[in-house]
């Protein structure tokens, strides 16, 4: 018993240490992604741009898969309760904006964190590891630079662009079940849905997705800097990285989500 | 070789990982020109001091001097500049694994130079050439073999014509030929491009072939320095041991048993 406050210490010690190494590393970004460019030390953009289509153009099939059938499922989920009350028509508003405020981001953050921030963790752990990051020191190319901005300008831009195009397509799914099972008149459902939907919806759902890029691409950053060791370490980090991020994203969304639930 | 000025002084260097102390008041000099081996066993830490002098870590104590000027307290830009001169091949090789080998060679020029692509890309055949990779331009690292690796690295430290290389463990894991082929080639740059040299190495072959003056570390401090002749000179133990390749005297029977049983 006596051993807590000196757990409770050590935890928070511990904890304030990542949180300062994080903000050294969200400077440092900053700094080489807006600072540096205004005097003239350039931008990777060609790297940023590679990165764009990795983490964003190349997730489309599974995004746009997996975004459809959420679709499905939200529509014939809402006809099991709205159906008793005759309220069918109701299905579309309820996808809509479900999609919009929620879904689409959420579901888009989890799959990029899985596809890409997985990746960018075991990339950079991979690179300590095999001394590459040292290696790019001592030539006197700063790591942030080189491989954590055109990564972070590539995840800044895909996820808002993505989660657009899942937007999309989860309505689609949500119209497709709701008129082929449910037996929505289709003319009905799309009126409802475009009655439904304001700028704001869309506005709070891409507000979400540039807080999700940023905590999936720091979070894969900064656990593939801490991997130690050898392959092990790699694997270790990268679990470690997609656990992380998709607790920050459920974190992130909550706060936006009470915050507009008052706003 | 004649006295000149050191190209660098490193005085009283302490380094400490947590509470344990790596290198304890090292100081030494390595002239312009020369091939200077850093000697040392295991954990004796001559890779922590290689790791200070390219600035990869920071020393808790002391001063790292290029040319008189402390290495250990420049701005980030002056550093940036000096490493400029500064080549490192590491034991590894660290190669970027997802870009070519000319790209690796390649990628300090484009990133430090203003140059024209055409230009870099006849200076990147004229480094790879000069470690025996002509050719091999558009391989990946993943398709050389080890003792290629270590060339490539060796062209990618050549790239920006640096005044000075380091090479940590250049022959380690490589069979004697093809060490041999490395220590040939660390030769070669030295007296082609009058390039100071400082190795860090564990083999008495190489040392041999290549060294203008050796320091020799033992448990952080420095035991030796000189030419090679004078230490093998030296009456220090532990440097005689080493030269002989003798191996630690083995535990007293009574000695053993207690460190198994734990009783006195």
């Amino acid at each position: 018993m006596n051993n807590i406050p000196g757990h409770v210490g050590r935890w928070t010690l511990n904890q304030l240490a990542i949180g300062a190494r994080v903000s050294v590393l969200m400077v440092e970004t900053m700094t080489w992604m807006i600072v540096a460019p205004l005097r003239g030390k350039g931008l990777r953009l060609k790297a940023a741009v590679e990165n764009f289509v990795e983490f964003g153009v190349r997730s489309l099939p599974i995004v746009g898969m997996i975004c459809f059938l959420v679709g499905v499922i939200l529509a014939l989920q809402s006809s099991y309760t709205l159906g008793k009350w005759g309220a069918n028509r109701f299905i579309a508003t309820l996808v809509a904006v479900s999609a919009l405020r929620e879904m689409a981001p959420l579901m888009t953050a989890i799959l990029i964190t899985g596809r890409s921030g997985s990746a960018i963790t075991a990339e950079i752990g991979t690179m300590k590891v095999g001394e590459e990051i040292d290696a790019l020191e001592v030539m006197g190319l700063n790591p942030v630079k080189y491989l954590v901005v055109p990564k972070f300008m590539g995840m800044l831009l895909a996820v808002p662009c993505v989660t657009v195009v899942a937007m999309f397509i989860m309505i689609f799914g949500g119209f497709f079940a709701s008129v082929l099972v449910v037996g929505v008149d289709p003319s009905i459902y799309i009126e409802m849905t475009t009655q439904s939907l304001g700028e704001k919806d869309l506005f709070i759902g891409l507000i979400k997705s540039v807080f999700f890029g940023i905590a999936i691409c720091w979070v894969g950053v900064y656990r593939g800097m801490q991997v130690e060791g050898g392959a092990e370490g790699v694997g270790l980090q990268t679990t470690s990285s997609v656990v992380t991020s998709i607790f920050l994203i459920i974190i992130v969304d909550l706060v936006f989500t009470v915050l507009f639930y008052f706003v | 070789m004649a006295k000149s000025e050191p190209f660098i002084a490193v005085e009283n260097l302490v380094v400490r990982y947590g509470d344990r102390t790596v290198l304890d008041g090292v100081s030494f000099e390595v002239r312009q020109g020369e091939i200077f081996v850093i000697l040392g066993g295991s954990g004796s830490g001559k890779t922590t001091l290689l790791r200070a002098l390219v600035g990869l870590k920071h020393p808790s104590a002391g001063r790292i001097l290029f040319h008189g000027e402390d290495f250990t307290a420049m701005s980030e830009g002056e550093r940036i500049e000096l490493r400029k001169k500064m080549g490192m091949s590491f034991q590894g090789s660290a190669l970027l694994k997802s870009i070519s080998l000319a790209d690796n060679v390649a990628l300090p020029l484009r990133e430090h130079t203003a140059l024209e692509e055409s230009t870099i890309d006849i200076m990147t055949r004229i480094k790879l050439e000069l470690v025996g990779l002509g050719g091999f331009e558009n391989y990946l690292p993943s398709e050389l073999s080890g003792g290629m690796k270590k060339r490539a690295g060796i062209a990618r430290a050549m790239a920006m014509d640096p005044e000075i290389i380091f090479y940590d463990e250049p022959s380690a894991g490589l069979d004697p030929i093809v060490a041999a082929g490395i220590d040939e080639l660390i030769r070669k740059m030295q007296e082609t491009f009058k390039l100071t040299s400082v190795v860090v190495t564990h083999e008495m072959e190489s040392v041999k072939l290549i060294a203008d003056s050796v320091c020799m570390l033992k448990g952080g401090r420095v035991v030796g320095v000189g030419t090679l002749d004078e230490l093998e000179r030296s009456d220090h133990p532990y440097v005689q041991q080493f030269f002989a390749r003798r191996p630690d005297d083995e535990f007293e029977d009574s000695a053993y048993a207690r460190a198994l049983t734990g009783l006195e």
